[in-house]
């Protein structure tokens, strides 16, 4: 008798009703309508403004998760690649009218183009070399963020206007103009963003990029090509990270050199780690956690260094207890309460 | 005239190389690559600073500070060690990030970022040759270079220093052959964090007194560590000496001085990036 192969492909539709009306995905879809809707008026004006900081930094988390989570890179310079795309937006969003969003566009395209470029020769490099060079990256970046500043409206390539001449910030998106509109059109470019991401992790890509962690040579044997899909991470990393940059721009319409500097990159990585890298919701902790954990202890009277050490500790508490972080750990919670009640259905 | 920026440049880069030393004894023994290395000098500094200005005898305060970055580092050493000896490299060297903004956190708790200056008693002695040299900028590069013979000469002919060098090849089987591997990591804990104190007191003399300044100049320290290819004391040296020399000639032209804060950087990316550049596959299973 010949061996007949019974293999059924591995691909599941991921566009079935019935994956796509799953009871989370409705509570996950009423939730964000709610808070769009509902978020300005119950939040107030100021923590409106931090959570929408907040939105814009849990993009690039995402971004930082999806390196260290999937394919096991630790990439210490993210901040710096907020920073180019918030370049790009305002020098960009200077120079020409185009609208808002096409900004961002451009400034997701560059920044992604530059994060390839600067990947490309570290391509070759993992584990501890990268982060050094990442590290390395940057300070370089800080550097010349430094001595280059941010796009205020000047004449040139760099658009610096210096001296007594009047800082011009960039306009807000038509769509955004005031701070609960802002909040609103960040949370929508956030959640397309989550969701790039997410189709990413959930289709091919995702699936070689496992491979990859799990042994590069592996990989290899399975046919994957290992260059083209870590560069398209980079790319896909970097792109949304320059889309958070952006609309940093957008929320002031100036940057400070101050806020790109090697130390914010290594705090943002510390979040993401307690958060939780392996999942998007880690990435939204992560971004609460950088942004609104400094005004939340602000406001209950703590002296705002000490984040540094809740951090700290967070970190190292991450790394030896909890490698899933905090989103881990509610997702095993929420496991053992569906647990709980699906024991009591049954008999 | 270019002489007393090369002066300069030596003795930050002397400073740079002994911080890799510490950093390299550390890292050759335990495999963790101490990125809270630079807070551990930081904290050696500041501590300084206050018992000087609480008026206490300045050699005490400064072996006070030097004791405490020690103490500090062999605690870190004897809670993380056994969890650290679990974890790939580049985990030890994630939870070490977490040291570093602990440390950090509780000295702009303690003391602000303000600009403080640490005045050394040997930096109002100097003599001149073309440029004026002090006996604090002789001691650093004294210090340098004797540390690094000193090292490399305990590596290589004490008994501690072989079991070391075991210690790096393979903790398993030298813990087989009888080394006492947990003495001689927490040693070399030790040792790293006296090395840290010390680069810390005389990096702040020769620079700023800031503790985020301090903490992130592992930054710069971590790139002469990776000119010596993570294994040699001569190389760390040289890459220190370098690196200090071509940043404080770079900051001595006016095209070029605003960058010049970036040569560690770039120094260390081309050097990782040379050293890769022959890599092949590595066939090892994620744990």
């Amino acid at each position: 008798m010949t061996a007949e192969p019974r293999q059924r492909s591995s691909r599941v539709p991921v566009w079935s009703p019935g994956r796509l009306l799953s009871a989370r995905n409705i509570v996950l879809v009423v939730a964000l309508v709610a808070l769009l809707v509902f978020g300005p008026g119950l939040f107030g004006a100021y923590w409106t403004r931090i959570l929408t900081n907040c939105a814009i930094i849990s993009i690039a988390a995402a971004g930082i998760a999806l390196l260290y989570g999937r394919l096991g890179l630790v990439s210490l310079g993210q901040v710096s690649l907020i920073g180019v795309g918030g370049w790009i937006t305002l020098r960009v969003g200077h120079a020409t009218s185009l609208p808002f969003e096409l900004v961002l566009v451009i400034a997701a395209v560059g920044t992604g183009v530059i994060g390839v470029l600067v990947g490309l020769p570290a391509l070759r490099l993992s584990g501890l070399n990268l982060a050094i060079v990442t590290l390395m990256l940057a300070g370089a970046f800080e550097v010349i963020f430094t001595v280059t500043g941010f796009p205020n409206g000047g004449e040139g390539f760099l658009g610096r206007a210096t001296g007594g001449v009047l800082q011009q910030p960039l306009a807000r998106p038509a769509l955004g103009t005031t701070d609960p509109e802002y909040f609103r059109y960040v949370v929508v470019v956030t959640i397309i963003m989550f969701v790039i991401i997410g189709l990413h992790l959930a289709n091919r890509p995702g699936r070689a990029w496992a491979a990859m962690r799990q042994s590069e040579a592996g990989a290899l044997a399975a046919g994957i090509g290992t260059v083209r899909y870590r560069l398209w991470a980079l790319a896909v990393v970097s792109a949304t990270t320059g889309v958070a940059g952006g609309l940093l721009a957008g929320n002031a319409g100036l940057l400070d050199p101050i806020s790109f500097k090697a130390p914010a990159s290594i705090l943002l990585f510390a979040t993401v780690l307690i958060g939780g890298a392996y999942s998007l919701l880690g990435a939204v902790i992560a971004g609460f956690l950088s942004q609104g954990l400094p005004p939340l202890l602000d406001a209950l009277g703590v002296d705002g260094n000490l984040i540094f050490v809740i951090l700290g500790l967070g970190m190292i508490q991450a790394i030896t207890t909890a490698p899933r972080g905090i989103a881990g750990q509610l997702q095993g919670l929420a496991r053992r309460i569906r647990g709980l009640f699906g024991k009591k259905e049954r008999p | 005239m270019i002489l007393p920026f090369v002066v300069a440049g030596l003795v930050l880069g002397s400073l740079y190389a002994l911080g890799g030393v510490g950093m390299l004894v550390l890292y050759r023994t335990t495999g963790v690559l101490n990125f809270g290395y630079g807070a551990l000098g930081a904290v050696s500094a500041m501590l300084s600073w206050q018992f000087v200005e609480l008026r206490m005898q300045p050699l005490l305060a400064y072996a006070l500070g030097i004791v405490a970055a020690t103490a500090l580092s062999l605690i870190f050493g004897l809670l993380a060690g056994p969890f650290l000896a679990t974890v790939t490299i580049l985990t030890k060297a994630t939870a070490t990030l977490g040291l570093a903004l602990i440390l950090l956190g509780l000295m702009l708790f303690a003391w602000n970022d303000k600009a403080r200056t640490l005045r050394l008693p040997t930096d109002t002695i100097g003599f001149s040759i073309g440029t004026r040299i002090t006996v604090t900028q002789i001691i650093c590069l004294a210090l340098a270079t004797a540390i690094v013979v000193a090292t490399s000469l305990y590596l290589r002919h004490s008994p501690t220093g072989t079991a070391m060098r075991a210690l790096a090849s393979d903790r398993e089987l030298s813990s087989m052959l009888g080394v006492g591997v947990r003495r001689v990591e927490l040693l070399a804990w030790t040792v790293s964090g006296a090395i840290g104190g010390i680069t810390g007191i005389l990096l702040s003399s020769q620079t700023r007194l800031e503790p985020v300044f301090l903490t992130f100049i592992v930054i710069p320290i971590l790139a002469a560590v990776v000119v010596g290819r993570f294994r040699s004391l001569w190389g760390t040296l040289i890459g220190g000496l370098v690196i200090g020399v071509v940043q404080a000639v770079a900051s001595a032209f006016p095209s070029t001085s605003s960058f010049s804060n970036a040569t560690p950087f770039v120094v260390a990316t081309i050097v990782i990036l040379y050293l890769q550049r022959r890599k092949v596959v590595s066939i090892e299973v994620a744990r």
